[in-house]
């Protein structure tokens, strides 16, 4: 090999460089060009870009799965990068089309989205019902007040459960609850704590690891999910909730917390962004969305509280509005 | 140099070779200067917006707090329990790797056959190939319910299984470099040992092993290093709750859920707080500080190594 | 060194029988160390593949066939190779790992013709390519030209043939495809894919049994078995293109060495054993088929491995996230090989080792060092800094992903380059010098050829490095979920790695042990492959020095 180096061997090695060269700068050149866009036929075709909260993933992906078994060709990504990281790093940027949301938006994304002109359009699509959950084997509370929740979960200063209600036993309380980071916690410091949330219980991002603190400790207590507890039912027992003393107490249930009679159901939204709705295949996607918030699937196989018609109407209405202009 | 060389190349006018060589000169130059714009982009990336996130946050109040709440309302940033949470990590991995490993590198540096070494350090290498999102999967899927069968109390996600995967990941980074440098110790050394009489036994831990001491543990520090920022295993298995170290149950920190700056560089960019706050650019000092951490431990691997690079060279 | 040890003033080897005993232990212990570790990793793949198989849902009865009929035969044959011929296992082993290894390279090969380049694209730009390639040969030859005039015309040339100016002027490339009449899709990778190969492997043959009619079969029956498939394909139920593919991809390289194994005549007999494995699995279907024996109920299917995400586990796949996972090693590959190289031949053959200078390059070496430490999550930030910040492309597109990996694994790339490279002799540089070779000819006629098996050795290594990186795939927004196949460098994407992050995220046990185990094994077969062939490619090189 060695000893004809500067032969023949020159010639074709130069004519490999070249060739490989020019496949590589054509390979990437090439390619570029069969992007996307409404290509052939009548056909819908293009991408939308989902992104947003992890709560409401699962019913975006859901209904992204359902679109596409109907528009083969639209490539709808969804992705749960959090609620704030959707807004941050990809739908005020303007990368992404549609965000979920399990907050309602904040003064100062809009004010990062009006930046970069994007005007996203706020659409409550769902619920969850939260549920408050103790172990099997405590027997001396069914229901709690908004009240005695707060003093449970708004600060560091109850550590036994008879500190909560003289009736109850002087044992200590385990609290689990989900991440200081998730919409969930947001919502329950918000709404039931009233603006403030204890330190002391044990966060964790894995819903699972919430139902087996509870079943492990009678004197354990946790809040989550709603779907979760669905498929859970015989591990762990779900606390009845009244907003206030007087009310009746009620039982987690999607139908509660549809009609309103559960009341720690928290509200979940998707932002389409108006330019996007522009191009057809959001469009078509947001419309096919909506249409199905009102499904029996999202209660049976995502475990979310499905939209009445109400709110599909008055979505439908926004969304004519924000194409139509 | 005439124009009679024997290659066609070689014929071409001495002026164009020049300029040709220039031109191959600096192209070739660019692309190693790349790397050292590679790391400024790195630092300016991260200093940028760590700046941003210091005029939120008290510097001091960050380095110094032991409490780590990331939340979108209050958030209570000390970056103290995602340090401990790091060097949990990175001990434990340590105990497991460098016991392994530098047996393992004794073994094939001094005992293994020619046929063994052709089996083992393949495998080793393809250990080594094994993706951290493997590790991580492996680590919460298998190890942690084992563990609990084991009849330790550990939770669902854990410090202790991320942390022994994390060590095995290592395993081959500290075999193949401390093997490396115990095959640098010249045979005569050996057969001076023989010579006097010594085992195989005795060689290798009274000549070998500290002939090849620095680059043993310029593999210790650089697998280490790279414990401390390895991200996968730890976002998988390891949970993503931050506590500060408890030093009154030592092993309870290790059966709980805990949080390093990489996972928390990862949870930063998935999760509901809203982009802008001092949450969300905490990201970008925890990486700094991680970048400063493995950049100096290199640079003191780099240190130790170039010492017995010239002992034996 | 003094005669006795000076910590006890003894003599070595005085405690003869203790000493020996220890050392026993000592080296029973490193051995049971480095055996742990591997045995760890070992049951923890057995049981991703317990997971993705599920053995215990078959039938005994299928089980049993498949003992009888295809384990059997190979462990007997097995056995014998190594109690009597030693030469004919190694044959046996080559001859069944090389036709896995070449059918999971021809699913690469289908995936690039099906996703990347079509047939016509392919042909436009072979055709482009050589037009260039010629033209520029000719500039070469009729003028004796200065640097900067070579690459002006190479721009030019390149620009013309193969770029195109959008907008103003278009390419050769796609003149070409605008054309209203090209050959139908099959024959253009006919045309364009067998016959270099097959003119190839003639080539090799014809060298190898120094007979130009040999060479003509050989070359001949490589692209009649294509163009057959090409036109019988479709009527047995083989797409074209999977039949084009596999006869190059796999029936050449097998061809060649069985060629090889024949025209050797040493331990032929070990081509008995893959003959007999196909043989087995055929008469096992055969009899499960007609007995009707439940085989598992196996995670890691066909189906799997040829659709998309889906809520459903049991309807779930990878397929897009290979096909993302195979672009974006394109581009990592065509981005960080040349600069890595490139950098790797300026510090060990162009940087000046002392002064000023010296001291610049000697930071540089350091800096890369270091940058091989940093943590796989900062390059993710920098990516997202310097690709969609900076340069204004789109998060989670196959490009920004690729190009991200790509700095990571560089100083990898760089530091196995230089290895390489500082391994070839210096007497072989100076007798390149002493013939009158300048630097640069020296590098690419010397040192490059000689340090390319090292080289090619990293870069593989490297390779696999970045098809499982994860962490910095996150940081760059590469979706969760994407269900269509990127259709350029410039489409979403999503990756191996990612989607088993996205599965282990799923809370359903379903996709915990059997979605995800599934895809694990896929990505490590995946790994397993190009590892294999860093080492193989390694260990020979190893041999020949």
């Amino acid at each position: 090999m060695a000893d004809n180096q500067f032969g023949r061997d020159a010639v074709s090695r130069r004519k490999f460089i070249a060739g490989t060269g020019a496949v590589s700068v054509a390979a990437i050149a090439g390619c570029s060009e069969t992007s996307d866009g409404n290509g052939n036929g009548d056909e819908l075709s293009g991408e939308v870009i989902v992104k947003g909260s992890s709560t409401v993933f699962p019913i975006s992906d859901e209904m992204a799965q359902r679109f596409m078994d109907d528009h083969p060709k639209v490539n709808v990504t969804v992705d749960p990068t959090g609620s704030g990281g959707g807004f941050e790093n990809h739908f005020c940027p303007g990368n992404a089309d549609i965000n979920g949301a399990s907050r309602l938006i904040k003064e100062e994304e809009k004010n990062h989205c009006a930046e970069n002109d994007v005007s996203p359009i706020e659409m409550h699509i769902a619920g969850d019902a939260l549920t408050v959950a103790v172990s099997p084997e405590n027997d001396w509370v069914d229901s709690m007040t908004f009240d005695e929740l707060a003093q449970i979960w708004g600060d560091d200063s109850a550590t036994t459960w008879s500190d909560v209600n003289p009736d109850w036993p002087d044992e200590e309380l385990k609290l689990y609850g989900p991440d200081t980071t998730s919409g969930t916690y947001d919502w329950f410091t918000e709404n039931v704590n009233g603006g403030t949330h204890r330190t002391e219980y044990e966060g964790t991002e894995d819903d699972n690891t919430i139902i087996q603190g509870l079943e492990n400790s009678p004197y354990a207590m946790g809040y989550f999910g709603y779907a979760y507890y669905s498929e859970n039912k015989d591990r762990v027992k779900a606390l009845e909730i009244a907003e206030s003393e007087g009310d009746d107490p009620s039982a987690p249930s999607l139908q509660a917390a549809s009609d309103g009679t559960y009341p720690l159901a928290r509200p979940l939204f998707i932002y389409p962004a108006e330019g996007a709705l522009e191009r057809e295949p959001v469009y078509e996607f947001v419309k096919f969305y909506l249409e199905n918030t009102s499904a029996d699937w999202i209660a049976d196989e995502v475990g979310y509280v499905p939209a009445n018609q109400d709110m599909v109407d008055e979505n439908m209405t926004k969304l004519e509005n924000a194409a139509g202009e | 140099m005439s124009d009679t060389s024997i290659e066609a190349d070689l014929t071409r006018s001495a002026n164009g070779r020049i300029a040709k060589e220039r031109l191959y000169h600096g192209l070739l130059f660019c692309c190693a200067a790349l790397t050292v714009f590679v790391t400024i982009s790195i630092v300016a990336t991260l200093a940028i917006d760590a700046l941003e996130f210091f005029g939120r946050v008290n510097p001091y109040a960050f380095f110094t707090g032991t409490e780590w709440v990331l939340r979108s309302e209050n958030p209570i940033l000390g970056i103290l329990p995602l340090v401990t949470a790091t060097l949990i990590v990175t001990i434990v991995s340590a105990l497991v790797a460098i016991p392994v490993g530098t047996a393992a590198a004794v073994y094939l540096s001094e005992y293994a056959s020619d046929r063994m070494r052709s089996v083992l350090k393949p495998a080793l290498e393809i250990l080594a190939g094994i993706p951290t999102v493997v590790y991580g999967f492996f680590a919460l899927v298998y190890l942690t319910p084992w563990l609990q069968g084991l009849g330790l109390d550990v939770s669902l996600f854990n410090l202790l299984s991320a942390s022994v995967m994390v060590g095995i990941m290592i395993i081959p980074m500290v075999s193949s470099i401390s093997e490396d440098a115990m095959s640098a110790v010249p045979d005569s050394l050996r057969q001076a040992g023989y010579g006097l009489g010594a085992t195989k036994f005795e060689v290798s831990t009274k000549i070998v092993i500290p002939a090849s001491i620095s680059g043993i543990f310029s593999s210790y520090i650089l697998a280490l290093s790279r414990a401390i920022g390895e991200t996968m295993i730890v976002v998988v298995a390891g949970g993503s709750r931050a506590r500060m170290f408890d030093p009154s149950e030592p092993f309870a920190n290790l059966l709980n859920s805990g949080q390093t700056m990489t996972a928390a560089m990862v949870q930063a960019v998935t999760t509901d707080l809203s982009g802008g706050t001092a949450g969300y650019y905490s990201m970008f000092a925890i990486g700094l500080t991680l970048f400063a951490i493995t950049f100096s431990m290199n640079l003191l691997s780099n240190r130790i190594a170039a010492r017995y690079r010239e002992e034996y060279q | 060194m003094a005669t006795t040890d000076e910590s006890t003033g003894t003599w070595f080897g005085a405690d003869g029988q203790v000493s020996q005993l220890r050392g026993l232990l000592f080296k029973a212990g490193c051995l049971g160390a480095t055996l742990l570790a591997l045995f760890l990793v070992f049951v923890f793949l057995v049981y991703v593949a317990i997971d993705a198989i599920e053995p215990g849902t078959a039938d005994p009865a299928w089980w049993a066939t498949v003992a009888t009929t295809v384990a059997g035969p190979a462990i007997v044959l097995s056995i014998y190779y190594y109690r009597f011929a030693p030469r004919a296992g190694e044959v046996a082993y080559t001859a069944l790992g090389l036709p896995v290894a070449a059918t999971l390279l021809a699913g690469g090969v289908s995936i690039v013709f099906r996703h990347i380049v079509s047939p016509h694209e392919w042909l436009a730009l072979v055709v482009a390519s050589l037009v260039a390639y010629g033209a520029l040969e000719f500039h070469g030859r009729a003028r004796d030209a200065g640097a900067l005039e070579r690459v002006v015309v190479g721009a030019a040339v390149i620009g013309l043939t193969i770029v195109g100016v959008p907008g103003l002027v278009p390419s050769l490339r796609t003149l070409l495809l605008s054309l209203p009449v090209l050959p139908m899709a099959p024959l253009a990778l006919l045309g364009t894919f067998v016959v270099p190969i097959g003119v190839g492997a003639g080539w090799s043959v014809r060298r190898a049994r120094e007979s130009d009619r040999a060479g003509l079969i050989a070359g001949g029956v490589t692209v009649a078995a294509a163009a057959i498939g090409a036109v019988a394909g479709p009527v047995v139920g083989v797409s074209w293109t999977t039949w084009l593919v596999l006869t190059t991809v796999v029936g050449v390289p097998v061809g060649l060495y069985v060629e090889r194994v024949y025209r050797g005549g040493k331990g032929v007999s070990g081509l008995a054993l893959p003959v007999a494995l196909a043989a087995g699995v055929v008469v096992c279907a055969v009899i499960v088929e007609t007995a009707g024996f439940a085989g598992p109920d196996v995670w890691i299917d066909w189906e799997f491995l040829t659709s998309a995400h889906n809520r459903t586990p049991r309807e779930a796949g990878i397929y897009p996230a290979l096909v993302g996972s195979v672009m974006m090693i394109i581009v990592v590959a065509l981005a960080a090989f040349p600069v890595g190289v490139g950098a790797a031949i300026y510090l060990e053959e162009y940087a000046p080792t002392s002064g000023l200078s010296g001291s610049i390059v000697e930071l540089i070496e350091i800096n890369i060092a270091n940058l091989a430490g940093v943590p796989s999550v900062v390059y993710g930030l920098l990516g997202l800094a310097l690709f969609v910040k900076v340069g204004e492309l789109r998060p989670g597109i196959v490009i920004v992903g690729g190009l991200t990996v790509s700095l990571l694994i560089l100083p990898i790339i760089i530091i196995s380059a230089q290895e390489a490279i500082r391994a070839v002799p210096d007497s072989q540089r100076r007798a390149a010098y002493g013939i009158g070779a300048t630097r640069w000819q020296t590098v690419r006629t010397v040192v490059l050829p000689r340090a390319m098996p090292g080289i090619m050795t990293g870069t593989i290594l490297a390779l696999g490095r970045a098809i499982g990186e994860t962490a910095p795939l996150l940081m760059v927004g590469v979706a969760a979920v994407v269900r269509i196949s990127p259709r350029s460098f410039f489409g979403l994407f999503s990756a191996m790695p990612r989607q088993l992050y996205s599965w282990a995220q799923l809370a359903k046990p379903d996709f915990y042990h059997g979605v995800l185990a599934a895809g694990v094994l896929v990505l490590l077969v995946v790994l397993l492959m190009m590892n294999g062939t860093a080492i193989l490619l390694r260990n020979k090189y190893q041999r020949r020095d």
